[in-house]
């Protein structure tokens, strides 16, 4: 089972939770609200733009399929009126090819039926990532390196290279704290929050494979760089390629 | 083509023309001459009974210089005669050799002249038609049966004109037998067409016209037949090409709406086991019954079946991408294990793994592990082993799941992994057909291997999965 502390931090958070469903609308709200979420919940599309109307969210809950206006349609159409983090519920899961277009719009999605944990794990950390505020668009780490987190994208070498979720999880908690170490476990924690028996070894594994995918040379590596003992930091080589003014820095780096 | 020829085969004189015609002329003016001479020693002889030393040497010299000057003269006009022949020879040589810039100068008005100027003529027709077929050509070869149908009618018409130096060019497609033909009416401009003809169709007409004073002969003609048919060609490539794409994109089209179709499916169907299991999770939580945990179980079960029958139709059509995450194996079964909720038949996890991690997609993983497990439960029916091991050759996990069972039938063995193959055994009817070829294709598209063992007495069935793993020891941080 998941340590209740994970969430406790954000359990005041207000959640928009769109469904045809009523069985589940209801029983999702009272697991939300049990957790001490605060929830409203709408039956369809047009039910949940008029309920933006009335204060945004922090974060929405939408059903994939739903009559007249389908969640993915709702959620570009929030995203075109606020960057409101969505997670996805639906039937349909990584082999389809619609998975690609939900993860444009969405900040994760979890497949049907769902486990109530799991998704509550996955609320906390999308929370936790948006309070991030790394830049939306583009990181340029040096002049052979930028990420585009949104799109689960590294450029290496002027090369678009994909990146698995975890990896982009990663790099997100790593670029909010960019040039400051951030622990192990505080990387365990981002990258499988979802998952009860990850250990360390997760994330070593994990960040040679994203070495390698990244650094000009993985056995010397001057991006993502490990503080042995400690956890990893991540280098931006050449101030000068920042865009000023795009990274707002985390206070407190690896709590 | 005389170049051809063998000369042996040649009919006729061996010399050459100018040595014929140079003894034709010297014998005709050398041969009166001798006669006359003759004659007259002849007269002289009979009148006189005896020749005149004087008057014989005379004779003699005279016919001597008439012979000489017979041969100069026969020389210099054979010369004459034939330089202009041979200068044509050699013209027609170099044509024949491709050289069609070859002309004769034309000297005079005479026979010769003519024959010169109809050489003339004949190349600058064969450059001119080799023009015209070179843009045929390239016009040809620049046709695309992408390019569509009014594309290429368009791209027809502007490269007739242009090769055939027309006034005017059309194409019509359909019956050329329903288009009227124009008559040639002298002085005005000359109408011109061919038929678009396949060995077994005609697909249109080409017509146009040619300025008046231009000449058109059957070799002209010809070309153009032969542009016309190129292009029906073309045309019969273009429509075949159409209907290829119309297909294409309908069966496209059929494709995603199967795709929406199934997406609907699956929706309305996990969408109530969403709520049973949820509901039944709850009411565990109140208060622990095994009839809840049955329902939990059966509800995962058939919506673990729905997504089977949905991954099929996603591994024909080959759009399967896996999210190869690390992972650790060991949990992973046991997890899988506790969700068939067969609590009552032993398993156990051998764990020789220890220090590496699989890559793997999570999903899809549980999807392999739940089918092969399920797999061992229906048809073994006793206790159930996983061993986990490395390769280090390989840099492989292995996973070995072993059940208790009869094992598969020898003559099951090759088909257990096709789709809609299950054991015909009258006792375990149930089973969709789908589990085991739906694993052993996402153990593929993951890097790895799905793989009967070899079945050994007293042993029951054996599944090996094969997966792509990294060492995890000397971890860093």
């Amino acid at each position: 089972m998941l340590s209740t502390g994970r969430w406790g931090e954000f359990n005041s958070a207000r959640i928009l939770l769109v469904d045809d469903d009523p069985n589940l609308l209801v029983l999702l709200a009272d697991q939300l609200r049990a957790d001490g979420f605060e929830v409203q919940t709408a039956r369809d599309g047009d039910e949940a733009l008029r309920r933006l109307e009335g204060g945004w969210p922090d974060l929405l809950i939408i059903d994939m399929m739903m009559p007249r206006m389908d969640g993915l349609t709702l959620a570009r159409e929030i995203k075109a009126q606020a960057d409101l983090p969505i997670i996805v519920l639906s039937a349909i899961e990584t082999a389809d090819s619609k998975a690609d277009l939900l993860e444009e719009v969405a900040e994760d999605y979890i497949t049907k039926p769902y486990h109530y944990p799991e998704l509550r794990a996955r609320i906390t950390r999308v929370l936790r990532r948006v309070g991030d505020r790394v830049p939306r668009r583009e990181l340029v780490l040096g002049p052979d390196l930028s990420l585009e987190l949104h799109r689960r994208m590294a450029i290496v070498r002027g090369e678009a290279v994909q990146l698995t979720p975890t990896e982009s999880r990663l790099l997100y908690a790593l670029a909010a704290n960019l040039g400051q170490t951030v622990a192990t476990e505080t990387l365990l924690d981002r990258g499988w929050v979802d998952t009860e028996d990850a250990d360390p070894s997760y994330v070593w594994v994990t960040m040679r494979r994203l070495r390698q995918k990244i650094e000009p040379d993985p056995n010397h590596p001057v991006h993502v760089v490990t503080m042995r003992g400690v956890g990893y930091r991540l280098i931006q080589q050449d101030p000068e390629a920042l865009r000023t003014g795009d990274v707002a820095r985390a206070p407190e780096p690896g709590a | 083509m005389t170049s051809g020829q063998d000369p042996a085969s040649r009919r006729g004189p061996s010399l050459s023309f100018r040595a014929r015609l140079t003894t034709g002329l010297i014998a005709g003016a050398v041969v009166p001459l001798a006669i006359v001479g003759i004659v007259l020693l002849g007269a002289e002889f009979l009148r006189t009974g005896s020749l005149d030393s004087t008057l014989s040497s005379l004779l003699v010299f005279a016919i001597a210089a008439a012979v000489i000057l017979a041969i100069l003269f026969a020389f210099g006009l054979a010369s004459n005669l034939t330089k202009p022949l041979a200068a044509l020879a050699q013209a027609l040589e170099r044509v024949s050799a491709g050289d069609l810039s070859a002309r004769v100068e034309v000297a005079g008005e005479d026979e010769l002249a003519r024959l010169v100027e109809s050489h003339n003529r004949l190349a600058s027709d064969l450059a001119r038609r080799n023009r015209q077929l070179g843009r045929i050509l390239e016009a040809i070869g620049q046709t695309s049966p992408r390019d569509g149908i009014d594309r290429l009618v368009a791209h027809a018409i502007s490269s007739a004109r242009s090769a055939f130096e027309m006034i005017d060019a059309d194409l019509h497609l359909g019956d050329p037998g329903a288009m009227t033909v124009e008559e040639v009416i002298p002085g005005e401009s000359r109408p011109i067409r061919a038929v678009l003809a396949l060995p077994d169709e005609r697909v249109g007409v080409l017509t146009g016209h040619l300025p008046a004073t231009r000449r058109w002969d059957a070799a002209d003609q010809d070309l153009l037949e032969l542009f016309a048919s190129e292009i029906a060609v073309a045309i019969r490539n273009a429509q075949l090409f159409a209907q290829v794409e119309e297909q294409t994109h309908r069966l496209v089209a059929l494709d995603a709406a199967k795709d929406d179709f199934l997406r609907g499916i699956s929706h309305n169907l996990q969408t109530p086991l969403t709520s049973i299991r949820a509901y039944a999770e709850q009411l565990t939580d109140e208060r622990p019954d095994r009839r809840l945990a049955i329902i939990t179980e059966q509800s995962e079960r058939l919506s673990r079946m729905v997504r089977q029958l949905l991954m099929v139709s996603r591994l024909e059509a080959g759009t399967l991408k896996p999210r190869i995450e690390v992972l650790s194996l060991a949990p992973r079964v046991r997890r899988a294990w506790e969700a068939l909720g067969v609590a009552e038949l032993p398993f156990e996890v051998i764990d020789e793994s220890a220090g590496w991690l699989a890559l793997a997609d999570p999903d899809q993983l549980d999807q392999v592990l739940w089918a092969i497990l399920d797999n061992a439960v229906k048809y073994g029916g006793g206790p159930v082993s996983a061993h986990l091991r490395p390769d280090a050759g390989s840099g492989r996990l292995l996973l070995t799941i072993s059940d208790s069972g009869p094992g598969v039938p020898d003559e099951l063995r090759d088909s257990v992994f096709e789709r809609y193959a299950r054991s015909t055994a009258p006792d375990h009817p149930e089973g969709t057909g789908i589990g085991l070829y739906v694993a052993r294709e996402l153990c593929r598209a993951m890097a790895g291997e799905l793989e009967l063992e070899p079945l050994a007495a007293g042993e029951g069935a054996r599944f090996t999965i094969a997966l792509p793993g990294e060492g995890s020891a000397g971890g860093e941080a």
